[in-house]
């Protein structure tokens, strides 16, 4: 498993446990071959259960087809939803279903784990080793199945797109693609900054349980909050715009530099995260900053 | 009464589903499954007598587990019919299982989170134990396992050997009369390993209880059981005491020389019996068991010897050869 | 006396590892409360100043936070526990002891409930006291009757999820069972809206199985809606039936399921 990692002549990212980390990525090939080798490995784990793919989509399904008849119950009583249409929302829904994708491919399998390596003292192999340690616990493991929620999600987008008669042009597409990688990376920096908590809280297991059960929040455009819980979910942990910024582009409600800023924003979201991150990891090896 | 278990014709046949590989396979064992038979235990007879300690012993998948399941109630048989203190196990319900106690090695029932203490409070409301009996029986078991430090801490803080004792010492509050153990020593260091095989003989000593277990290291045998059962792929292929079945399939002997100067070749040894090992100046040679004292004499006669000691094989090699060969009488 | 000392051990076990857990049992109870919360907000952007299907934002409110109580006090997760003992070989020891494993499972959840109901009450209070709305008129009748509607509800919650995590003993998606039916008590159960917001025809359905008296009956009890004494007493048969009902699911499940691992193993 390691033949990737003795194929290496470049140089390592950080030093190995108590340096500190590059406040930036330099990404040099090394890093992507070690990533690489983990996940031919996690492919041919995983294409043995084949079951598992059916049995994701199927729970996906089942999932989506929920949150559309709760949709429907509410469209019931109601023309527009903080002045979003049915189609609209349905929309915001795909992109949800995009975002959830994600983050069980990636996030959950990969730093999601990071509580138990830290109990386990699995974290510490990690840091002896000559990669950046968040890089690596972030992305060493895929759960390749869960792609398929992305597919569908984006689907679901589509397919509410057409019942709206709307064919988003090349700017709105290209902003719909931004703001979605924005989305993406303001997940992934929520993730980490919760995850190193677990440096702090070691004995509490289910961190991720908190993220699952904020981002609920993101299920609903923002303007459909009434005060206090668009306080919560908007500037408090400011979930609901990782879904309501790409779905914005894609219906055409968006500005065109909106996007634009919702990228800034990641790239804030994303030196914050690593900023804890770093302070989570010195504490954990005991340097002194 | 007689026995404290009685196995007779003792049989147990799972039926597992046969699986082709590829998606055209698993689709095709979804519409017309196709079963074959696993015979896990095959007419397996034998009697425990109250008191006694047997040890079950066999390879990985011989049957071991399954007959101990078998005789603690969580299986039932295939055919055959097994009676543990007077109770069929399958249907003996909450009276037959106040008198036994079952000690599965990876499965664990000390609540992790929680000191021991907590666990032995648990069993005893769980198995009824009145307090003045509670409170002696856990003294002595403290005593005898030597679990004053432990009982404070988290079981989680617990080193395998503490935890492996705590469990007896939960396992026997109740004070069975029938213990099973399944690999009660795996995985210990050799400390804990004798200390539990101590605790053992003399919990037997003190309170006449019938133990049964199965194990992988011979020293748990020699040190505890009187008897031993050895099966393989479900057969019962000895019963008996193990001194008398290396007596009966072991034909060979080992003599253990320390040579003296002038022996620096095995090949001097070499016309006197099958040279196992040769260090200067240790060696061993294997003969015919018959021949052992013969050739000794031989030896002593020909060759500067400062020691020598005739053994028999190494135990497991005897217990090897029963698992591949069978048990053939002697010739 | 057996008894009571037995459940006095198990309970006392069951509520001193959750102290060990009980920072992870808060993020459990933010997660219980994220769903009805969220729904409330909807809600009350739907309702806006006036009413939708005779609720008004206030009865939102209270319909809510009666739902987040009620919730906690009859929820039932052993069908994940059960899925993990079958199938991780914990069920072995658990059948060797003369104590069925079911008192288990109940002393686990009362031990909790103690813990996250508790919990929810003393933040309904507060929440009680600066915002009227979701203040519930002091009556002890109707207290008392909910009492026993949560009673029941919880008791068949309770077999419901041991049930359904026996089918373990011939099945791995045993969980995927028990989602399937969340999903569904979703709507049936009145926990994404009250069920007087459902379309008719769902709402015949829901009336013909289980699925209101988990959640939405003893709900509707504690908020105060009006049943009449003959409707009262319809929906407490129903609540008794649907019990027997589904404590007859788990006796057959058990003997049947024991039948099977003591063929097959675990």
């Amino acid at each position: 498993m390691w033949s990737a990692e003795s194929q290496l002549g470049a140089e390592p990212l950080g030093k190995p446990g108590g340096g500190k980390p590059a406040l930036t990525l330099r990404i040099p090939h090394s890093a992507f071959r070690i990533l690489a080798a983990f996940w031919r490995l996690n492919l041919a784990e995983e294409l043995q259960y084949r079951a598992n793919l059916v049995a994701s989509v199927l729970g996906t399904l089942f999932y989506m087809a929920t949150a559309l008849l709760t949709l429907a119950l509410f469209f019931q009583h109601t023309v527009r939803l903080g002045g979003w249409g049915y189609w609209e929302v349905v929309v915001l829904l795909g992109v949800f279903n995009t975002l959830t994708g994600v983050i069980e491919a990636v996030l959950r399998p990969g730093i999601g784990r990071l509580a138990a390596e830290v109990r386990s003292g699995g974290l510490d192999l990690v840091l002896a080793k000559p990669v950046d340690a968040q890089g690596f616990v972030s992305f060493r493991r895929l759960d390749i199945w869960r792609f398929a929620d992305v597919v569908l999600g984006l689907g679901l987008a589509g397919y509410a797109l057409l019942r709206l008669d709307r064919v988003p042009s090349v700017a709105q597409l290209a902003a719909f693609a931004l703001a979605l990688g924005a989305a993406v990376v303001v997940v992934y920096a929520l993730w980490v900054g919760l995850m190193s908590l677990a440096f702090w809280f070691v004995s509490v297991e289910n961190l991720s349980v908190l993220f699952d059960a904020l981002y609920e929040g993101a299920r609903y455009p923002v303007s459909a909050y009434p005060g206090a819980l668009r306080f919560l979910f908007v500037y408090l942990i400011p979930i609901a715009w990782t879904t309501t910024v790409p779905a914005s582009a894609l219906t055409g409600r968006l500005g065109p530099w909106s996007a634009v800023a919702a990228a800034a924003v990641a790239a804030a979201a994303f030196v914050l995260a690593r900023l804890v991150w770093r302070a989570a990891l010195r504490r954990y090896t005991g340097a002194s900053g | 009464m007689s026995s404290a278990i009685a196995a007779d014709g003792l049989s147990k046949t799972f039926r597992v589903k046969v699986r082709d590989s590829g998606v055209a396979g698993a689709l095709r064992a979804l519409v017309r499954p196709r079963y074959r038979d696993v015979h896990a235990v095959r007419d397996v007879t034998f009697r425990i007598d109250p008191g006694e300690i047997v040890a079950f012993l066999g390879p990985n998948g011989a049957g071991k587990t399954t007959t101990l399941k078998m005789l603690a109630g969580l299986l039932y048989p295939t055919t055959g019919r097994v009676e543990v203190t007077g109770f069929v196990p399958w249907t003996g319900g909450p009276d037959f299982k106040r008198r036994i106690a079952l000690v599965l090695g990876n499965r664990q029932q000390l609540v992790w989170d929680l000191p021991p203490e907590e666990t032995f409070q648990l069993n005893r409301a769980i198995y009824d134990i009145p307090d003045a009996a509670y409170r002696e029986r856990l003294a002595e078991l403290v005593a005898l396992l030597e679990l004053g430090d432990v009982m404070q801490k988290p079981v989680r803080q617990l080193s395998l050997g503490e935890r492996m004792k705590c469990e007896l010492a939960a396992a026997l509050l109740h004070h069975p009369p029938i213990l099973f153990l399944d690999e009660p020593t795996l995985g210990l260091d050799v400390t804990a390993q004798e200390a539990i095989r101590r605790f053992l003989t003399q919990y037997r000593e003190r309170h006449g209880a019938t133990v049964l277990l199965t194990s992988h290291y011979m020293q748990d045998v020699t040190a505890l059981a009187s008897r031993v059962l050895i099966i393989n792929r479900g057969r019962l292929l000895y019963d008996g005491a193990l001194a008398a079945l290396v007596a009966r399939i072991a034909r060979t002997k080992r003599i253990e020389l320390v040579l003296g100067d002038g022996v620096t070749t095995g090949e001097a040894l070499a016309t006197f019996g099958a040279v196992k090992s040769f260090r200067f100046p240790n060696a061993v040679l294997e003969v015919p068991r018959d021949e052992a004292a013969a050739t000794s004499a031989r030896l002593l006669a020909a060759l500067p010897i400062a020691d020598l000691s005739i053994q028999d094989p190494p135990i497991e090699d005897v217990i090897r050869q029963a698992f591949t060969h069978g048990i053939e009488e002697d010739a | 006396m057996t008894w009571r000392r037995r459940y006095g051990a198990l309970i006392r076990n069951a509520w001193l590892v959750d102290l060990q857990y009980r920072a992870s049992i808060v993020l459990w109870i933010i997660w219980g409360v994220m769903e009805p919360t969220i729904a409330l907000g909807i809600w009350w952007t739907i309702a806006g100043d006036g009413a939708v299907g005779g609720y008004a934002r206030a009865d939102f409110a209270r319909y809510f936070f009666a739902l987040m109580l009620v919730n906690q006090l009859t929820i039932a997760w052993d069908s994940w526990y059960l899925d993990g003992w079958i199938r991780g070989g914990e069920l072995n020891y658990r059948l060797a002891r003369p104590l069925h494993p079911a008192h288990e499972a109940v002393a686990e959840n009362l031990a909790y409930k103690a813990r996250s109901a508790g919990t929810i009450l003393v933040v309904w209070l507060l929440v009680a006291l600066v915002w009227p709305a979701v203040r519930l008129p002091l009556e002890p009748g109707r207290w008392a009757l909910t009492a026993l509607a949560v009673l029941l509800a919880a008791a068949m919650r309770f077999f419901i999820s041991f049930t359904t995590g026996l089918l373990a003993f011939w099945t791995t998606r045993a969980t995927a069972i028990m989602e399937l039916h969340g999903g569904v008590s979703l709507f049936l159960a009145g926990r994404i809206a009250p069920l007087a917001l459902l379309p008719p025809v769902v709402g015949n359905v829901a009336g013909l199985l289980w699925f209101p008296y988990m959640l939405a009956f003893p709900v509707e009890l504690l908020t105060g809606a009006a049943h009449g004494p003959r409707a009262l007493l319809a929906r407490f048969a129903g609540q008794v039936v649907w019990l027997a009902v589904w404590v007859g699911a788990y006796r057959l499940a058990w003997s049947r399921g024991l039948r099977r691992y003591g063929a097959v193993g675990g």
